[in-house]
């Protein structure tokens, strides 16, 4: 299932995701969304790409009234730099024998020139 | 329903609770964003992911495989340990067996709740290891030469013996009754123990946590220097410590080489720990440690060298005389091959179980050594020069 040396497809399209607009803080839910991981998929992977110093996180400063606060993600400068590595690397067997996730694919397409 | 959701908030919070504080705000972070998602399934079916990933973080399969595997051993060990009828202080014993495997199963929650997980090390993973099976393996050894310390024998020429080694100057003033024991450790002694087993396995726990800040070098350090000083240790005085050396196969005197080294290291060893602990930290990007950093590195890798090696001393040491009470091979051994005769070694064993309390000394005071020489060490330590940018990234921190 390994993708890129250290990083799983998963982790790649979360990844590839947050590396859309690396300097927006993105919701966890808006991650699931683009990136159809389940909850239970998704913050694990939020967990160690944080402990790794790759993803940092914070919590909503103004909540939406009757709503809780949501927490945010976004890529640390090192997170950046390693997910345009991992997703370079990525795109080359992707390249010739095609990812195989839908979010990989788009990953792919979308960050690596 | 909305009892039902109470009931489910309450459950998610306690279970919250077994989670470090770093983690606890993830699982609050999955919970809040279930606001966001569509009411009906696709909520229920995220909330559900938020359980699986708290159950996963609080219960990982490998957390289940080590509290299997203690359960074993802390099991077998009080099994081992657990006193006889016959023994005079089955109450206190039986305190013992139940308190350390307590403290064992439940210190190590609390110092994950209060200091977070254990650092990334193999020095420091080793540590906490062998710590708690040193721990474990001095509950049925101690219980086996307290036994055999505290059996009053029946035969007048043994009881003679029995009593010199209780402190009574003749079997008259004993008053020792034959066949039985003679009491044990009182409870102010076996809380004094307990109290030394929680404040070894505190500092050990906290110094290995991310917390401490404690880094890898350090611990290697530490941890290394006090296994070579309780190797030595354990040559010099495998059945207790006394003046001289205990060792049957040394000389028995305070002038062997390896007595002198014995006490080199234990003055010595923190202090150079301390030395090349201090010396030897560096902040991210090669930057030197402040001043105050640099101290507290160095009087850990000091603690952690004494305590280690007390520690080591005192299972290894305290598991002979037991295995020998029991194994007439080792009794043999120790005696360089020569069969005794029975009352010789009555008084061989009686001799060595008594000197098995002198690690408790240890076990207070070599710690104590090491703090103090590794404060000198470490207050000596000159500042090592920052490395340029762009080199060798130096020693990797804990954190």
């Amino acid at each position: 299932m390994t993708s890129s040396p250290g990083f799983s497809a998963q982790t790649l399209s979360v990844l590839a995701a947050l590396c859309d607009e690396p300097s927006q803080w993105q919701h966890g839910y808006a991650l699931a969304k683009q990136t159809g991981l389940k909850s239970g998929t998704l913050y694990p992977i939020l967990i160690r790409l944080a402990d790794r110093g790759l993803v940092e996180a914070c919590w909503q400063d103004e909540p939406e009234p009757g709503r809780p606060r949501r927490h945010l993600y976004r890529l640390t400068v090192a997170g950046l730099a390693s997910a345009t590595g991992a997703l370079a690397s990525a795109a080359r067997p992707a390249a010739t024998k095609a990812a195989r996730t839908p979010a990989v694919r788009g990953a792919v397409v979308g960050v690596v020139p | 329903m909305n009892r039902l959701n109470r009931a489910a908030a309450a459950a998610r919070r306690a279970a919250a609770w077994l989670l470090p504080a770093g983690r606890r705000e993830w699982i609050a972070a999955i919970w809040a964003e279930a606001h966001e998602v569509p009411p009906g399934l696709a909520r229920l079916a995220w909330r559900a992911g938020g359980a699986w990933v708290l159950a996963r973080e609080a219960l990982m399969p490998r957390r289940l495989g080590r509290a299997a595997l203690f359960a074993a051993a802390a099991g077998s060990a009080a099994w081992a340990a657990w006193p006889q009828p016959t023994v005079g202080h089955a109450a206190v014993s039986q305190f013992h067996v139940i308190a350390t495997v307590l403290l064992l199963a439940g210190l190590p929650l609390l110092a994950w709740r209060f200091f977070g997980p254990a650092t990334p090390s193999r020095a420091g993973r080793s540590l906490r290891f062998f710590s708690c099976a040193a721990i474990l393996a001095l509950m049925p050894a101690f219980a086996i030469v307290e036994a055999f310390a505290n059996l009053t024998p029946k035969q007048p020429a043994y009881r003679r013996i029995f009593c010199i080694a209780q402190g009574w100057s003749s079997i008259q003033g004993c008053g020792a009754v034959p066949g039985r024991s003679t009491g044990g450790p009182p409870w102010a002694g076996e809380i004094a123990l307990l109290l030394m087993t929680i404040a070894y396995l505190g500092v050990i726990l906290f110094l290995t946590s991310r917390r401490s800040q404690v880094t890898r070098g350090t611990l290697a350090i530490g941890t290394g220097t006090g296994l070579l000083f309780g190797v030595v240790m354990f040559a010099v005085a495998p059945l207790g410590l006394t003046n001289d050396a205990t060792d049957p196969w040394l000389p028995g005197s305070t002038a062997d080489p390896l007595v002198a080294l014995a006490w080199i290291l234990l003055f010595g060893g923190p202090a150079a720990a301390a030395v090349l602990a201090a010396w030897r930290g560096r902040g991210p990007g090669g930057a030197a440690l402040p001043r105050n950093v640099r101290i507290g590195q160095g009087i850990a890798a000091g603690v952690l060298a004494n305590g280690t090696a007390a520690m080591f001393t005192t299972a290894l040491g305290t598991g002979t005389i037991a295995l020998m009470l029991r194994s007439e091979w080792l009794l043999r051994w120790l005696n360089h091959g020569h069969q005794l005769t029975a009352i010789a070694a009555y008084r061989y064993e009686t001799t060595a179980s008594s000197g098995a309390n002198v690690y408790l000394f240890m076990l207070i005071w070599f710690p104590v050594i090491g703090l103090l020489m590794s404060a000198l060490g470490a207050a000596c330590n000159p500042a090592r020069p920052a490395r340029a940018k762009g080199t060798d990234p130096g020693p990797r921190h804990a954190r």
